[in-house]
Parts: structure tokens; C-alpha cells; sequence
């Protein structure tokens, strides 16, 4: 270059420059309510009713820009995932999925914007500023911490199957009128790519990578017997009644994150879960008994698999904003 | 250090260096649902460019959430619906790294 400032790292590389803007950082987000659900499906007691169980923790912070956000997990057993970012005015909302249904150890939610973006703090007129030609847009400013990364690189996608139990749920018919019996295991603890990355502990390491696939998968079972008030020889049964239910499971995923040491884990947690049972029986006829039906509960998706697509995950380490 | 920069926070304590390595950002946008955007960085000629999705809208409103494709060709960036598919919100950020 002719003219302007441009710092390279001890590997040669560009780290400042006065072309392209730095990510600084500007707080913590502000963590407020959160939700917890689906340690198992609602309305369900028998076999393999177990899930998960998610925690949405809801956080925000005002800043011009668009923020970077990096989670910090308080627990890192736990899968985590932002899995909605959005803006009203200059306030940015975000909604941080976690395994489990214990709503203690909150992640902390690390927030970065570029230079030109960043709040001055007040009282701090000293320091080193970097601006583009025009003289005026902030590339790099010394006042707000730069965000100075430890790895990363592209996250794979999940298993395209979210659930513990080899195969996909499926539909199954034959069983007896009103079974309800969940073979199945839709918990995806075991479900995940792993990245190896050096980076990766459970101290202090931070990421940054937005949860994009998403999944829902349903177990069925129908059930039929058919009844009569009578079966006479020569004359066969008379006033049968057909009797039919059908029993559901159904959990939708969201992509979800873990750092252990040495690896970066792409997975699954379940997002919402539900149980839905139905039966009827129809009329007997003149001499047979009325009909009737009865259900509960209801499977609002479809199953399937979408969104199955890498991503770029961006690891660093917390305690240099601390 | 014997050589390089330094850079520290107001407390003395060292805030960044020429020990470091980052990610500098390109752009950050919001793609409009079933919209494509190509924009082309030529400040970034001979970096290393990534883009980072972040779905806007969240089930269960809307299951089918798509999340748009991103490819990246040289210093252009594209992001597009996925084919065939309905895209949605989506906030891209476009980093770049020195190569």
C-alpha cells in the first residue's frame, strides 16, 4: 500500500488495516425470562417417555450494527443455540437454546461489532483509531477490546436422523385398540458431528454459530379390534363395531453446539414435543352399541429434515473480556 | 515483545497484539425472505472470506424455516433460496481473514 496503516501478526497475516473494519467488543448481552420445557413429551407416561428438554433464555442489548454474538457456556456438558436473532430499533434480541430443563448456569452471550459501530466509551480520549480513506468510517479503535479468535473453521451439519434409536421413527399398524406404547428413543444425546479444533476447552472458550437445521420426526401406532353382540353358525356375526386409534409422538429439533476439549460438537436438541391419542369406535347398530371418539393432543409439523447445510463456527476465549 | 504491536486497555493490562489473529467483517445484511443478494468485496481480494447465517423468525410459527444458500466465489458472495424452496429472514455476516 501507498499510503494508510496496516498491521500484520507474527504469521504475516493482516490483523488491522485501514480498508476493512475490526469486530470489538461491547458487553455482555442482558439476560431476562426464560422457558424451560420438554423433559418429556406432555401428556405421555409410559415407555421412552423421556426427552432432552430444552431452556430458552432470552437476552438483549442496544447497539448500532449487527452484533456477533458469541456464547459462553456456563455448563459445558449442555448443547447450545441461538436460534433467532432479531432487531427492534437498536435493541437486538436473542433467543439462546440449552439442553436440559435446569434453568441455572446460563450461558453468557459475548457481543461484537464492527469499529465504526462501536459506543465510545466516555472519558477515554486516548488510544489508537484506524479510519478508511474517507476519513471518516472507524476500522479499528483501541477503546473497545478487538476480538482476537482461537479457532474455528466450518461446522457440518448434524446427523440428518436427530434421534438416539437406530432408524427413524416410522407409522405401524396391527396393534391392539388403544395401545400406547412408545418404542422409540427421540432424546439425541448421542447425535453429533465432532470437529476437532485445539481451541476447544471447557474453561474458557467461547463460540460463534447460529443454529440453521432443524427437524421433526413422529412415531405412530394404530391400533384395531372389532367387536360383535353375537356370532351364530349360518349367520355369521352380527352388530360388529370397528374400533381404531392411533397413538403419536412427535419432537422438533433445533441444531444445536457443545465444546469439549479438542472437539466442537454439531448436534441436536429437541425444541418443542408432543403426544397426541385418538380412538374411535363406530356404531353397533340397531342392537350394537353407539359410536363414538375421543382424542387429545395434535402434531402441528410435518417430518422431516431441512436445513442440513455447514456453517462457519468461530471459536475464542472469554476471559480476554472479562 | 521484541517486536510488533501492542495494543491495551485503559487498565494497562494487553488488549491486542500482533501475537493475535482475528476475523475482520466485511458486511453484515438481512436477506428478505425469498430474496437473493450478490455483493462483491474487492477490498478483500486474496483473503479468505466466510459468511455466518442467522435464521430471523424461529418455529414453531413456521416449521419450514429454509435458511437461504451462501456460496462465495473469490470476493463475491451470493446468497440465494434454496432451489425449489420458499427462503426465510435471514442476517448474514461476511468475515475475512488474510490468507
Amino acid at each position: 500500500m501507498a499510503y494508510g496503516f496496516e498491521a500484520k501478526n507474527d504469521n504475516g497475516k493482516v490483523i488491522i488495516n485501514d480498508t476493512i473494519e475490526n469486530l470489538h467488543f461491547i458487553g455482555k448481552a442482558t439476560r431476562g425470562s426464560n422457558n424451560a420445557a420438554y423433559g418429556d413429551f406432555p401428556g405421555y407416561g409410559g415407555s421412552n417417555d423421556a426427552l432432552d428438554g430444552r431452556v430458552i433464555h432470552y437476552y438483549t442489548i442496544t447497539c448500532s450494527g449487527t452484533p456477533v454474538a458469541f456464547i459462553k457456556p456456563a455448563d459445558y456438558s449442555r448443547w447450545h443455540g441461538i436460534i433467532k436473532q432479531s432487531v427492534s430499533g437498536t435493541t437486538w434480541s436473542f433467543d439462546v437454546m440449552v439442553s436440559g430443563t435446569s434453568t441455572s448456569n446460563p450461558p453468557d452471550i459475548y457481543c461484537f461489532v464492527n469499529a465504526d459501530d462501536i459506543p465510545v466509551p466516555s472519558g477515554e480520549t486516548y488510544g489508537m483509531q484506524v479510519f478508511k480513506s474517507n476519513g471518516s468510517t472507524k476500522t479499528f479503535d483501541s477503546r473497545r477490546q478487538p476480538l482476537a479468535i482461537t479457532g474455528g473453521g466450518t461446522a457440518s451439519a448434524p446427523p440428518s436422523d436427530p434421534t438416539n434409536s437406530s432408524g427413524l421413527p416410522g407409522v405401524s399398524s396391527g396393534h391392539s385398540w388403544n395401545y400406547s406404547s412408545n418404542d422409540h428413543d427421540f432424546r439425541s444425546s448421542n447425535r453429533y458431528t465432532a470437529h476437532s479444533d485445539s481451541a476447544a476447552n471447557t474453561s474458557n472458550a467461547m463460540f460463534a454459530c447460529s443454529s440453521l437445521a432443524q427437524a421433526v420426526y413422529k412415531r405412530q401406532q394404530h391400533g384395531y379390534k372389532e367387536s360383535c353382540s353375537g356370532c351364530f353358525p349360518f349367520i355369521g356375526c352380527i352388530n360388529c363395531q370397528d374400533h381404531h386409534s392411533t397413538a403419536a409422538w412427535w419432537v422438533m429439533y433445533r441444531q444445536a453446539f457443545r465444546l469439549r476439549s479438542g472437539n466442537f460438537d454439531s448436534g441436536w436438541t429437541g425444541y418443542a414435543a408432543g403426544y397426541s391419542f385418538s380412538s374411535s369406535f363406530e356404531s353397533g347398530g340397531w342392537f350394537g352399541g353407539g359410536g363414538g371418539s375421543y382424542s387429545t393432543g395434535s402434531m402441528p409439523y410435518t417430518a422431516k429434515t431441512i436445513n442440513l447445510q455447514s456453517n462457519a463456527f468461530i471459536i475464542a476465549d472469554s476471559s480476554r473480556y472479562n | 515483545m521484541a517486536y510488533g504491536l501492542s495494543v491495551f486497555k485503559t487498565n494497562g493490562s494487553l488488549g491486542f497484539s500482533t501475537a493475535d489473529i482475528t476475523w475482520q467483517t466485511l458486511d453484515q445484511f438481512t436477506v428478505a425472505a425469498n430474496a437473493s443478494v450478490s455483493n462483491t468485496y474487492n477490498e478483500a481480494s486474496g483473503m479468505t472470506i466466510i459468511a455466518q447465517r442467522q435464521l430471523v423468525n424461529v418455529p414453531p410459527n413456521s416449521q419450514e424455516d429454509y435458511v437461504p444458500n451462501v456460496t462465495i466465489s473469490g470476493t463475491t458472495v451470493n446468497v440465494a433460496p434454496q432451489s425449489g424452496l420458499s427462503s426465510s429472514q435471514c442476517i448474514v455476516h461476511v468475515l475475512a481473514q488474510d490468507a
